[in-house]
């Protein structure tokens, strides 16, 4: 069964959302194995990029995928940060065997320095871990 | 001797500019994907009667050769491109906007290409695109 991903009426214009949605489908279909993920996924996910002065919401519905330009509903998980760190969020590397964040991966080092310093602001994802490890495994390129 | 941006004359000088980017050397030498296009839209009020595009063979670190031609063209034949105005691309090249925060806030629209890809290149890109700062360029605007 094909994903759905849809925008929101008036996203299209936001290009972080046609950004995202892009590299979701692409990526879906490049690695064919992230859909299992991509099915289980259910929750609201707000990314803001702070210095680009743009937000989006990623409204999951279990094998469905809405995109909202700008923060929507309530969201699960927030993440604020620069528009870099939000890029290399889709290039974080992941484990062989579980395909968990690899903490020994140079970006996801940079992304731990960056959560550390402040620089990256997470809300949430220690209560919505299942949804940020599923997310971080979809969105990545690797 | 300033280039007019765009022209077939700058587009010629980015190919020097980018071959003389030793960042951009390294950071391109594994892509093996094929072209990329910048295109200018139209902009009557600056004499721009249609879009045009400059094209980038760029392959393994190397420009191999640059073509100014119709955005037609460019979307036919090159694998990824990229589209603004003639504002948001002087902005860029000169340095105010960095290209992938203009991406985010839609004044850059890759129209075609495998974003992952641009992804895993963005050093790449950012590298191009510092290429064209290094032309002299005479703007419109």
């Amino acid at each position: 069964m094909p994903v759905v991903i849809e925008l929101a009426p008036g996203a299209s214009e936001n290009g972080l959302v046609t950004m995202l949605a892009d590299l979701l489908r692409q990526n879906l279909d490049d690695h064919p194995h992230k859909r299992a993920d991509f099915e289980k996924l259910d929750g609201r996910v707000a990314i803001v990029a702070e210095d680009a002065g743009v937000a989006l919401t990623l409204e999951f519905q279990r094998g469905k995928l809405v995109l909202h330009a700008g923060i929507v509903g309530i969201p699960d998980v927030t993440v604020r940060a620069p528009s870099d760190d939000v890029m290399a969020m889709s290039l974080v590397e992941l484990t062989p065997k579980r395909a968990l964040p690899d903490p020994r991966g140079e970006v996801m080092k940079k992304v731990w320095e960056g959560m550390r310093s402040g620089r990256i602001q997470v809300y949430g994802a220690l209560f919505h871990a299942p949804l940020m490890f599923r997310l971080t495994r979809v969105m990545s390129v690797n | 001797m300033a280039h007019n941006f765009p022209s077939a004359d700058w587009t010629a000088a980015y190919k020097d500019a980018v071959n003389g980017n030793a960042a951009y050397r390294e950071a391109g030498k594994t892509w093996l994907h094929g072209a990329v296009a910048f295109v200018v839209e139209a902009d009557p009020s600056l004499g721009l009667e249609k879009d045009s595009a400059l094209i980038l063979d760029v392959h393994g670190g190397e420009c191999r050769a640059t073509h100014w031609v119709e955005r037609a063209v460019a979307e036919a034949d090159a694998p990824f491109v990229i589209v603004g105005k003639y504002a948001r691309w002087k902005d860029v090249i000169t340095g105010k906007e960095d290209p992938i925060k203009s991406m985010m806030q839609n004044k850059l629209r890759l129209v075609k290409g495998h974003l992952p890809t641009i992804i895993r290149y963005v050093e790449s890109s950012r590298q191009l695109v510092k290429s064209a700062a290094d032309v002299d360029s005479h703007w419109l605007a």
